[in-house]
């Protein structure tokens, strides 16, 4: 019996490893979220980011980018001044004193430089040159001097890893600024998408969309991108339109965090509410 | 055995950091060439099928947790890529496999089926087209991947890693 499985073990064991290591990696994919394989990814990115910083300053020569870091970043904050300011004359007074509590703008901007990035349709992420040691948590909102690129999705010590709007898995909640239109942004792997606006509701190539009020991810009024084709489905009931984003998301390479956690604002408020009552 | 480990993994190190830094400026909408797949492949078909497989799985594993990317994606990948690679191993064609332009096609397939399978792990789409997602998630960066092996015939035939 023994040496039957001996010879067994020795006649297939290209097949055997390969069904042992495949159950590994597919074990691996299910735990991404686990802590303990994310505390070993933050260790592992975050020490080789040192070399891909590196390795970054030489190609940052090929990428011809010589734009001054102060000015994208006050470009950067004019973008968000601008966006706010648009809000407001379209609403009403009541209105803004609501808007004025929101202000993105008065958030500080941490700028950041992107040293790699992980091509792939799918799951577009970049690895930043900033961590936990310049105070950057996990779900801060990240732009650069047109509009949203992502949020923060893990931290190191010295390094972060952004994931993009061009990533299958990150839903933002959208708002057609001309319209006050809401609903949910998506990646399909080729283009961004806002699925099943009813026909009824005022939507136009054209129209701008920012985030929602409603994100839980992101503060309201970032702008996001640009309504470039619009859709109806069989019924002709809801319409599927299609955005394209401001902000050029694979030729980054400066981008600033936006240095707040919208849940925590969130969970403040609340907390105040109950302080009140 | 481990000690034959040693040397990809040392030329992993380098390549990996041109993967993640300078690959992405030569990526053409989205479609990028692996540097990886062809260090893999060469040396499953120097080494054979048993070696290529734990090859890709340790490779993918390193290249998943260096590339902030979700963990198990890669290693999957190629260790099946390696896998598919090592029916190409022959003990008496091994030169043959890997100075001629024969070591491209082998290239090219392994290339498109690792990013196929990268993809279709990290889909979380529902509604997708497998031919259309093969056609352009595979195929392309598959042809893409073949280009790079070209410097691999030539330095192999010119000098030989052994």
């Amino acid at each position: 019996m023994l040496n039957f499985f001996r010879r067994l073990a020795a006649d297939y064991k290209e097949y055997i490893l390969l069904i042992v290591l495949s159950v590994f990696s597919l074990t691996f994919l299910s735990k991404n979220e686990k802590p303990q394989v994310k505390h070993l990814r933050t260790f592992a990115f975050g020490n080789f980011a040192v070399l891909n910083e590196i390795s970054s300053s030489v190609t940052s020569i090929l990428k011809n980018d010589y734009s001054l870091e102060e000015l994208t970043k006050e470009n950067s904050k004019l973008m968000l001044e601008v966006s706010r300011m648009r809000k407001l004359r379209s609403e009403n007074d009541e209105l803004r004193a609501m808007i004025a509590f929101k202000d993105t703008s008065k958030y500080p901007l941490i700028p950041a430089k992107v040293i790699s990035k992980l091509v792939n349709k799918m799951h577009g992420n970049f690895i930043i040159n900033r961590g936990k040691s310049d105070e950057i948590k996990k779900g801060m909102p990240v732009l650069n001097e047109k509009g949203l690129v992502g949020l923060i999705a893990d931290v190191a010590e010295n390094y972060s890893v952004v994931q993009t709007l061009f990533n299958s898995n990150l839903n933002i909640a959208i708002i057609l600024q001309r319209t006050n239109v809401n609903g949910i942004l998506s990646y399909d792997g080729r283009e961004l998408h806002v699925k099943d606006i009813p026909t009824t509701y005022d939507v136009q190539v054209g129209d701008v969309i920012e985030t929602s009020d409603f994100s839980s991810l992101f503060p309201p009024s970032i702008p996001v991108g640009i309504v470039t084709k619009k859709e109806s489905n069989v019924l002709g009931l809801l319409h599927n339109i299609t955005i394209t984003a401001f902000a050029n998301i694979p030729g980054a390479n400066n981008l600033f965090i936006l240095k707040i956690v919208p849940s925590k604002q969130i969970n403040d408020l609340e907390m105040n509410l109950l302080k009140q009552n | 055995m481990l000690k034959s480990f040693l040397k990809p993994i040392l030329i992993f190190i380098p390549l990996a950091l041109i993967q993640l830094t300078v690959v992405p400026l030569i990526s053409i909408g989205n479609i990028a060439p692996n540097l990886i797949i062809v260090l893999i492949t060469y040396f499953t078909l120097k080494h054979g099928q048993f070696y290529g497989t734990l090859l890709g799985f340790i490779l993918g594993f390193i290249l998943d947790l260096i590339s902030g990317g979700l963990i198990g994606a890669f290693m999957f990948s190629f260790t099946l890529s390696a896998f598919i690679a090592g029916y190409f191993y022959n003990e008496n064609k091994i030169e043959f496999n890997v100075e001629s332009f024969f070591f491209l096609v082998i290239v090219a397939v392994c290339g498109a089926l690792n990013a196929f399978i990268y993809s279709v792990i990290s889909n979380s789409n529902a509604e997708v087209n497998l031919f259309l997602l093969f056609l352009e998630e595979g195929l392309f960066p598959g042809l893409y991947t073949s280009f790079f092996g070209l410097p691999m015939i030539i330095f192999s035939s010119r000098k030989g890693i052994k």
